[in-house]
């Protein structure tokens, strides 16, 4: 490494030393270092490797903890003088770790992480805009009564044919689609594999689906998600009209579906509008409901028995759209609810405080902890949002039942544990300084609990409090007690606060 | 001046700066070379002999610095606390006196 590299990276090491130390005395503390090493290297022989002064240089950072460390709790004479390297280091987590502001910073870190996750995975922001999902009212999804997954196709296109050959009562328009892998060409004339869509032509206009470019109408063509415009046609907003192959058939492009707006079982690259004839196979069937049969159809499934020519029945079941349309934000809610609910059977703690004294905290500390309290449940409703919207959609493309229910249980399971978590955390929160007891001493004898007090005992390191948890509750200590510690105990905390 | 400062007890590391402020090294790379102690001992040490009040610091003046062409420097120098804890290291460490000479006999070696 060349000589004026080691200079460069010297500074870079006192610079990024420097933002340990607080604010107020970086610059005078980066000039001294600097300082120290012009004259470092003007006492230096021509000998001296650049290594050391780099090594020099490392120091600054033990130089700028201690710096800190001093900036942020001042110590008393006695207790510093034996200077330790690793005091700093040593004590940062007993002081800081318990801090009211290092709890709320690490809610607010996870809640940038997820944050940022939901922004990056694609799945879980198409699932957190579902706006582009918007079909209209009435519609269902017929699938055969045998089968609870909608993941497999059960209707066969004959079976579609046949209903919309007869005159429904219940429905005013029926539309089909089956999803095949097909050899397709683009617009790079390369042959890939496509999912295709096999459609009948009233698909879409019976969905309602936003289709970008054209208004497909009930026009045979294809329609290309955005997934494919992008990766295939470079988004080219003058793909309406141009043709691909698909299948070995030539097909006139009628438009780009924008991301997240199908929402309906199987995945797909391009949907294929074809005539009835046409269709074949197993699909899926989406009905539109008559007037009567949107007053017929309350909940969200309804059982449709089919009459064939030979007097025998198949039973169907048809899904309201509702469901699928909702998004995952009303699952969020429900979650939400039911773990508050559930929060007193699986927690006893109280929030209310019980004293040894008359002594009671003032009225601005009462409400800075109850603030406190709100703002980590602030923090943590939406935190388990976007966690739970990471795990069910890191993976999945889109919506899926899967993933609704991945969706349900970890934003529950978070919701529940979160909240239990945060009233633990707030019962062992020093009143005065919010800051959480430590250093658990067992007092007492389990077998003299009705004699005499045993428990667990805690203390405030800032030195305002002691917390008496009973063993054993008791009805004379039935719950814990916080003990207001007068300006005598100033001597056991040295230089800190004390009352 | 801190009535037990003559009984603090001081680390060897602290007693050896405080040696070499009061023998006229008197800014951090000077009291670095003299003692051998890397950087990362020397400075923190001498932050917190400062917080401490047993030393106190002071920028060289601009002009100075300015007429050799060079940087400013930061020059320490013992308080009367700082004198007083020296006296009782020396008791603890009686062969700091052999182990840091002074700035004009280090000089004249």
């Amino acid at each position: 490494m060349r000589a004026s590299t080691h200079r460069l990276l010297q500074q870079a090491i006192l610079l990024s030393a420097s933002w340990l130390v607080p604010r107020s005395t970086r610059a005078d503390w980066l000039k001294e270092w600097r300082s120290e090493l012009w004259h470092a290297h003007e006492a230096a022989d021509s000998r001296t490797a650049e290594q050391e002064f780099t090594r020099f240089c490392l120091g600054s950072f033990r130089d700028a903890l201690c710096l800190r460390g001093i900036a942020l709790r001042r110590r008393p004479l006695h207790s510093l003088a034996q200077p330790s390297p690793h005091s700093f280091l040593r004590s940062f987590p007993r002081h800081y770790f318990g801090s009211a502001a290092f709890c709320l910073m690490a809610l607010c870190a996870a809640l940038a992480i997820s944050y940022g996750l939901a922004q990056l995975l694609p799945g879980v922001r198409t699932e957190s805009h579902p706006s582009n999902y918007k079909v209209r009212p009435g519609l269902i999804l017929i699938q055969n009564a045998f089968s609870s997954d909608d993941s497999t196709p059960t209707i066969p296109a004959e079976t579609y044919k046949l209903w919309t050959a007869r005159r429904q009562r219940y429905f005013d328009a029926l539309a089909f689609y089956r999803i095949g892998r097909d050899r397709a060409s683009a617009a790079s004339n390369d042959v890939e594999v496509w999912n295709v869509a096999h459609s009948s032509t009233n698909l879409f206009s019976i969905l309602g689906l936003p289709v970008r470019f054209a208004s497909p109408g009930d026009a045979a063509g294809v329609i290309l998600s955005d997934a494919i415009w992008k990766r295939d046609f470079a988004a080219n907003r003058q793909i309406a009209g141009s043709y691909v192959r698909i299948g070995g058939r030539q097909a006139q492009v009628l438009g780009v579906l924008p991301e997240g707006a199908w929402r309906l079982p199987g995945r797909a690259d391009v949907w294929l509008l074809e005539p009835n004839s046409q269709n074949s196979g197993t699909g899926y069937v989406v009905a539109r409901l008559t007037e009567l049969g949107r007053w017929e159809m309350q909940t969200p499934s309804v059982e449709i028995s089919s009459y064939n020519g030979d007097d025998t029945d198949e039973e169907f079941i048809g899904f309201s759209f509702a469901q699928r349309t909702k998004g995952p934000w009303s699952l969020y809610e429900f979650t939400v609810l039911l773990a508050f609910l559930t929060l007193p059977a699986i927690t006893s703690v109280a929030l209310s405080e019980s004293h040894f004294s008359q002594h009671r905290p003032s009225w601005t500390s009462t409400a800075r902890r109850w603030a406190f309290l709100g703002c980590k449940i602030a923090l943590l409703l939406p935190t388990v949002y976007f966690a739970s919207l990471d795990l069910a959609y890191g993976s999945a493309p889109s919506y899926s039942i899967p993933a609704q229910y991945l969706q349900l249980l970890s934003s529950f399971s978070m919701c529940l544990f979160g909240l239990r978590w945060i009233l633990l955390d707030q019962s062992q929160r020093c009143p005065v300084c919010l800051k959480r007891v430590t250093h658990p001493a067992q007092v007492g004898l389990a077998g003299r609990t009705f004699l005499a007090w045993n428990g667990t005992e805690m203390i405030c390191t800032g030195g305002h409090t002691l917390l008496h948890v009973p063993a054993l509750p008791t009805s004379w200590f039935g719950t814990q007690r916080w003990m207001y510690l007068d300006p005598s105990w100033k001597v056991i905390f040295g230089g800190s606060r004390v009352g | 001046m801190a009535p037990d400062a003559k009984d603090a007890k001081l680390s060897h590391t602290a007693a050896m700066i405080l040696q070499a402020i009061q023998a006229g090294f008197v800014y951090g790379f000077s009291i670095m070379e003299m003692t051998g102690l890397p950087s990362g001992t020397v400075y923190p040490a001498m932050r917190r002999l400062e917080r401490d009040e047993m030393i106190r610091s002071q920028w060289e003046k601009q002009s100075i610095a300015d007429a050799e062409q060079r940087p400013p420097r930061k020059y320490y120098k013992l308080t009367t606390t700082g004198r007083a804890t020296l006296e009782g290291a020396r008791k603890r460490y009686p062969l700091l006196d052999r182990l840091i000479p002074t700035a004009e006999e280090a000089k004249s070696r």
